[in-house]
């Protein structure tokens, strides 16, 4: 159903994470709001930012830099968070995502968007869901649910990591 | 018209319930009439709704099976444990058919036909009953008077007709045989009002009478009686008892002795002995009375409420409360009266809304004891032990998602106290125990909690065999030194009960490992205590209920905390270096040595450099552990907000509030916290 739904939708919000740009299909971005007041949580893994008020309602906030392994995010006025539904296991799950900044909607037909590669990227390419060229730069749409899912946190940096390995012990 | 069948489902299910409680009731008290009207009332509604819905099987089912309690009912069959055993098995038919209504389940066909084949062989024994029946005719016809009784009041009633009564054509007799159409009537003529011969007029009544009366009939049926001679002569009635007395052999010899000494009984005399005896009565039928009460409690007038609009309206009121919080915050610091007297009106009333939602979801243990009965009942004939469930403050209330949660891991508690707890008969009579093996279920407030303990008189945990596990498995060394406690802890190792299962038993899915998730789940806890050869005792610990707890608001670095007030035991205030930098982590407090945890620390964020800190005291099991903070802003009513998934692993954090001005405070699980700090100090101690 969801993935229907995903698929039907053609406009994705892009973003900035560090100078690299990317992409979420806008069925997954329910919100965008300014940096607000962050509570954090004691004991909690490094990307976990800790907690917001949204509406009265405790909405947990990763750091989405950290999850793609680069340095935390540094407040500044562009800062957003991106309010997402998540789906883990098929059950909705909202979670907001530190983004460095939000750069636009665009339309993307299935035509433009190219199977992710599957070398020269930092990135396991199952979470990548494929590339887009805009203008001169590549945009990366990603998997929102997979990189969200808990379970895949961890995940992502483990195979980056295991990649490289990869790639290293290839060369 | 989907529609109504769920309705019809949802009552069926009830209506089982209700009829599987019922039974195992009438297991102890077979000859119990309004039990057996009970059964029967609830097969027939359930024949009823089925047949209307479209549920044929269901009905004709239960039909076969009203057909005997209707013989039951007209005391032509007995309750028998076969019969029972029979309609228990067909409930728990009934509710697969729910399920399964056309039958496509080859184990529920099977079941099906066995099942209608016992009852008609049950129904076939009848006619061989009616012989024996005959015999016992006459034990039979008193039982039935007597319980027949249960409802019948007795009465005395003082009739002096005026002596010019006979004017207006009333005969006196007439009135005093209607008094007897009402029940079991003694009438008492008095004829010391009679004239000497010369002056008797005959057309004057100088008759009076005294009648005890025992009726089911109201008063007003009895004063009925009376209703056209009123003026015309003194009338005055009594009730002497909410029970037959002329059935009791001391007051039908008081009252015959009266009339031998044609005297007045006078209602002095009557109601000194009628009190006498109502407390004998009273305390016989006790009893039988706290049983029926538990089955009218469910007759309260009531309305049926999904659980989804419950949950909606839990989630307004939550939200109702934050609000308020927000306006009375504002209200203070705005200078206006008249808005300050509004915040403060609009605070009591979120205040008993919030109290009345919660009770609300609140419903007593008391819903999940048919099944523990049940699983009683059934596993000590399986495991062929002698054992007796008692259940006391069932009345107990919890909030229903917790309730929903409990059972599982209280059928689980209940099953070993059965399987490895109580011993064989022959086994407790060689220890010198009584051959009835007792599980006990006590339910009792503490606090903000509520504690359910299951205890047995069985054998106990063997820790030298616990013991002896953890060495084979590699778990401890065969010289290491530990308490009894720590030893039970085994048993909620993920794995381990398995392993250590004393004895088989068939069909165990879970472990205590389980049990204890579980309970943590819904922010419970749970201990053992045991004795071995003496019994075991589980204590389940859990909060009232899951959305608000009372809490103590403190400030550490720019964060707020809740501790949960329900195990703050002191506030100390203590200088710094009291607590920063000590070697080993005490400070003495009134004359006593406390271990403390300064929560700057454990939660790695920089030292204070105020010279004050705060330090609460909490319990932690039996002990006293400070937490160092530090600030302590006030009591706050905190309204409980999960953090989610993903924050699932959190052991220190069990959820979050939002204050009034919108800051979230996260209320800190003292329990989990100080067991994850312990564990840390162990792990650098062994380093």
């Amino acid at each position: 159903m969801s993935n229907n739904k995903q698929h039907k939708i053609n406009s994705y919000l892009t973003f900035k994470l560090g100078e690299e740009t990317f992409a979420a299909n806008v069925s997954k971005v329910l919100n965008i709001l300014e940096m607000t007041k962050v509570t954090k949580v004691p004991k909690a893994p490094p990307y976990m930012k800790g907690v917001i008020n949204l509406r009265g309602a405790v909405l947990p906030l990763v750091d989405t830099r950290i999850k793609f392994e680069m340095t935390p995010t540094e407040f500044t006025p562009n800062t957003c968070i991106l309010v997402l539904d998540i789906n883990i296991n098929g059950e909705s799950v909202h979670v907001g995502a530190l983004v460095d900044s939000v750069q636009e909607v665009i339309e993307l037909d299935d035509a433009q968007i190219m199977p992710p590669p599957s070398i020269g990227t930092r990135y396991k390419s199952e979470f990548i869901e494929g590339v887009a060229k805009i203008g001169d730069d590549f945009v990366m749409i990603l998997d929102m649910d997979l990189i969200f899912s808990t379970d895949e946190l961890s995940l992502l940096k483990e195979s980056v990591s295991e990649e490289q390995e990869e790639q290293s012990s290839a060369q | 018209m989907d529609n109504f069948r769920n309705k019809f489902i949802e009552e069926a299910l009830e209506h089982l319930n209700d009829l599987e409680g019922t039974l195992l009731l009438l297991e102890q008290d077979p000859e119990n009439k309004e039990l057996i009207e009970k059964v029967f009332r609830s097969m027939h509604s359930l024949k009823g709704g089925g047949a209307m819905f479209g549920f044929e099987l269901i009905s004709e089912f239960t039909h076969n099976l009203e057909n005997i309690y209707d013989l039951v009912r007209n005391g032509e069959m007995y309750i028998s444990k076969d019969l029972l055993d029979v309609t228990l098995a067909a409930v728990d038919h009934l509710k697969n058919l729910i399920d399964d209504q056309k039958v496509e389940l080859p184990q529920t066909q099977e079941t099906h036909t066995k099942l209608l084949s016992k009852i008609d062989a049950i129904l076939e024994t009848k006619s061989a009953l009616k012989i024996t029946k005959d015999i016992s005719k006459d034990k039979k016809n008193t039982e039935t008077i007597s319980s027949a009784t249960t409802k019948t009041a007795t009465y005395y009633i003082l009739f002096q007709p005026n002596e010019n009564i006979f004017d207006n054509g009333t005969n006196p007799l007439y009135l005093i045989d209607e008094l007897y159409n009402l029940g079991q009537a003694i009438a008492i003529p008095h004829f010391n009002r009679l004239p000497e011969f010369d002056e008797l007029i005959p057309t004057r009544c100088y008759t009076y009478w005294e009648v005890i009366l025992s009726t089911s009939q109201p008063f007003n049926a009895i004063s009925d009686v009376f209703i056209f001679v009123e003026d015309d002569c003194h009338i005055d009635i009594h009730k002497l008892s909410d029970y037959n007395l002329l059935e009791n052999n001391e007051f039908y010899s008081f009252v015959q002795q009266a009339i031998d000494r044609k005297t007045d009984i006078g209602i002095d005399n009557l109601q000194t002995l009628a009190s006498r005896i109502n407390a004998a009565i009273m305390v016989k039928e006790k009893k039988t009375d706290e049983r029926l009460a538990v089955s009218k409690e469910n007759t309260i007038s009531s309305i049926r409420v999904s659980s989804e609009k419950l949950d909606v309206l839990m989630n307004l009121v939550s939200e109702l409360v934050t609000t308020q919080a927000r306006l009375s915050l504002f209200s203070e610091h705005s200078n206006n009266n008249e808005l300050i007297a509004i915040a403060e009106n609009v605070q009591k009333l979120s205040r008993q809304l919030r109290d009345i939602a919660f009770s609300i979801v609140l419903i007593p243990i008391e819903n999940l004891m048919t099944r523990f009965q049940r699983l009683v009942r059934d596993l000590s004939q399986e495991l062929k032990k002698e054992v007796q469930f008692i259940a006391e403050g069932t009345e107990t209330e919890l909030d229903k998602t917790i309730i929903e949660n409990l059972t599982d891991p209280l059928l689980h508690i209940l099953r070993n106290s059965l399987d490895h707890g109580i011993e064989d008969p022959a086994i407790r009579v060689k220890h010198g125990k009584p051959r009835l093996g007792t599980i006990m279920l006590k339910a009792y407030y503490s606090g903000a909690n509520v504690h359910i303990q299951i205890s047995d008189d069985g054998a106990g945990i063997d820790t030298e065999k616990i013991r002896q596990k953890a060495i084979s498995k590699g778990l401890i060394t065969p010289d290491a030194v530990l308490s009894h406690k720590e030893l039970l802890e085994f048993i909620f190792m993920p794995g381990f009960s398995t392993a250590n299962n004393i004895t088989e038993v068939s069909g165990r899915g879970v472990g205590m490992d389980v049990v204890r998730r579980k309970i943590a789940d819904i922010r419970g806890e749970v201990e053992v205590e045991s004795k071995l050869g003496f019994g075991t005792t589980t204590t389940i610990k859990l909060p009232l209920t899951l959305s608000i707890i009372d809490g103590l608001l403190v400030k550490i670095h720019d964060t707020f905390y809740i501790i949960p007030l329900s195990s703050v035991d002191k506030i100390y205030a203590a200088e710094h270096n009291k607590v920063v930098g000590t070697f080993n982590q005490l400070i003495v407090l009134d004359g006593q040595q406390i271990p403390f945890f300064y929560l700057r620390h454990e939660f790695e964020l920089e030292e204070n450099n105020a010279p004050m800190e705060q330090i609460i005291v909490v319990r932690y099991e039996d002990k006293r552990i400070g937490l160092v903070v530090d600030s302590v802003v006030g009591e706050y009513q905190a309204v409980l907000k999960p953090l989610g998934k993903y924050y699932k692993n959190q052991e220190i954090i069990s959820g979050a509030t939002i204050l009034g001005d919108g800051t979230i405070a996260l209320v800190i699980d003292t329990n989990k916290a100080i067991k994850y700090f312990a564990r840390k100090y162990k792990v650098e101690e062994v380093k």
